[in-house]
């Protein structure tokens, strides 16, 4: 490392990457904290200050606590099936298979290339109630039909059906990059004690597995509490507001009723949310480091 | 470099009376399962309207038809919102590849007051999703006038802390002779960034441009949130705002959209399936 002391050049080359850093990540999280503390919506012509009002507001509304509900469900519902399946995919897919290996690696990958809205769409006509491929199949085994995105409690899970199937697939990817690193002495050394398939899975494999999984953990968890798309163009946070999730009540508030007050009071409580996750990963991942090196 | 552990899943259910034979079945059924929603959507986009009620669902249309794309082009310009897109996304990348290897070379390369503090700000925001600030970035861009534009749905991206990352792990396996070198033979600080660090890290480059472009086609609540008008609207919103305005679930149709939304990156994956598939697992594992 050279080091450039009284010479401002190194700051010269930061500057076009800080200006929009700063205008589009690090000033609004301090501007919403300010708008936070403002009433702001259609029947106010200008901000008018009122303190920790809209917290107040927000914290003694159930809806606000159904939301956060809705969105810990999801998130904890999610990404383990997704890390499971991923995880099993990228074992299957790390033995010799032949040129058909290339087939279903695509098969599980291409989800990840297509948009979340169009993901959706796919889904919202799987799970038709009339007529959808779903339904029809499910009552072919002589199960009841299901009303799915229009059922209370079904429509969150089908919701959640759709991100694992759109996610899964890239997290094998990362996983399978895990797996083709692994030293093959460890492997070798378990052959000559007789250890089984399973037992190497069990012992070596997970246990060297554990930074990708980590990794896989903090991707997973600030994916899923970012779901809109999905949502939006799903149900609508609907019904009763079963489906409605963080960002969706953002967006509501912000966009569909012109609450700016309320919407920067949510993005402050969203924002703080994202950075606990962040710093708290980020000390388990510096710990990690450290064990491996 | 992958070396294979001699006992395989192969040989182990094999001991227990399976085989590979297995392992495939498993991955077939598994494939079809996950292929299954894509091709039922491009089948139902080629069907005639009576053929979506059949009682035996069709997954090959009896009456093939292309009908619905026309359909589809008459009544919203997906034809603008592909170009909308493709300006949105290259733009986006163009000014990535310009701010993040002038910034991924300066931490890569100097130790200077703050860069600790500086390097932080761009990990951060690296974790910190768009979707949490969309409120004061909107009212960011009514101020400046920006709103329905196609700049606005660019800016927020022009700096991006995953790119620095990728880029300045990539410049410090550039061994320190190279600079030394270059700066001999009167190559320094831009030229060397430009001729030698960032073909050596052209792997790199390819995967965050890849990325890139994948993400950014597939962005929505910003570009949502922003746009008012089809002359500037993507693909993914133009979706949304056709699915709404034909409500009466004409699916031959919504499906021909869904299919013409997500073509072109599919395409360009089956091509260059192999790119893309290293570029994700290369990124991931640097991530």
């Amino acid at each position: 490392m050279r080091t450039a002391k009284g010479n401002l050049s190194p700051y010269l080359y930061l500057i076009p990457s800080l200006v929009f850093l700063v205008a589009f990540t690090y000033y609004p999280i301090f501007s919403s904290v300010y708008i936070s503390l403002h009433e702001w919506n259609l029947f106010t012509r200008e901000p008018v200050f009122i303190g920790l009002e809209n917290y107040a507001i927000l914290f003694g509304d159930t809806l606000f606590w159904r939301v956060a509900r809705n969105t810990l469900v999801y998130v904890v519902g999610t990404i383990p099936l997704t890390m499971v399946m991923a995880l099993v995919m990228a074992i299957l897919l790390n033995e010799r298979l032949g040129w058909m290996r290339n087939v279903y690696r695509v098969a599980a990958f291409y989800p990840t290339m297509i948009p979340m809205a169009a993901a959706a769409m796919l889904w919202v006509w799987l799970l038709n109630p009339g007529i959808g491929l779903i339904n029809h199949y499910l009552m072919q085994l002589g199960l009841p039909r299901i009303e799915w995105l229009y059922n209370m409690d079904w429509a969150l899970p089908a919701i959640m059906l759709t991100a694992i199937w759109k996610n899964f697939g890239y997290f094998m990817l990362i996983y399978l990059a895990g797996l083709q690193n692994m030293p093959g002495e460890l492997y070798e050394a378990a052959d000559l004690e007789g250890a089984n398939f399973f037992q190497k899975v069990r012992h070596i494999t997970l246990p060297l597995l554990a930074p990708t999984t980590v990794f896989v953990v903090v991707v997973g968890i600030i994916t899923s509490f970012n779901v809109f798309d999905l949502v939006h163009l799903m149900t609508q946070g609907g019904p009763g507001n079963r489906t409605n999730v963080i960002v969706y009540y953002i967006y509501q508030n912000a966009f569909r009723f012109s609450d700016y007050g309320m919407g920067s009071a949510l993005t402050v409580v969203f924002v703080v949310m994202i950075l606990i996750v962040i710093l708290v990963l980020m000390r388990f991942l510096e710990r990690r480091t450290h064990y491996e090196v | 470099m992958r070396s294979k552990p001699p006992t395989t899943l192969a040989s182990a259910l094999h001991r227990i009376g399976l085989n590979k034979l297995l392992l495939h079945m498993i991955l077939i059924v598994v494939s079809t399962v996950t292929a299954a929603p894509y091709f039922w959507a491009l089948s139902t986009s080629l069907k005639l309207r009576r053929d979506v009620f059949t009682p035996v669902p069709q997954w090959i249309p009896s009456n093939p038809t292309f009908q619905n794309y026309l359909d589809l082009f008459y009544m919203a310009p997906f034809g603008l919102f592909l170009l909308n897109t493709i300006i949105v996304v290259s733009g986006i990348l163009i000014v990535q590849l310009v701010t993040a290897p002038l910034a991924a070379y300066v931490f890569s390369r100097l130790r200077f007051p703050g860069s600790g503090f500086l390097f932080g700000l761009f990990l951060v925001q690296m974790m910190m999703p768009i979707h949490a600030v969309v409120v004061p970035n909107y009212l960011t861009m009514n101020a400046l006038g920006l709103l329905d534009t196609r700049l606005a749905m660019m800016l927020p991206f022009w700096a991006s802390g995953y790119a620095v990352f990728l880029l300045r792990q990539a410049f410090r396996q550039v061994p320190r002779d190279f600079e030394d070198a270059a700066v001999i033979d009167g190559c320094s600080g831009l030229r060397f960034l430009w001729h030698v660090l960032l073909p050596l890290a052209k792997p790199t480059v390819i995967a965050f441009s890849l990325i890139s472009v994948v993400t950014h086609w597939n962005d929505f609540l910003w570009p949502l949130i922003v746009t008012d008008s089809p002359a500037v609207r993507t693909l993914t919103i133009g979706l949304a705002m056709f699915v709404q305005q034909e409500s009466g679930a004409d699916w031959p149709v919504l499906m021909a959209g869904t299919v013409f939304v997500t073509l072109p990156l599919l395409v360009l994956f089956l091509v260059y399936q192999r790119r893309f598939i290293e570029s994700f697992m290369f990124a991931g594992l640097k991530g």
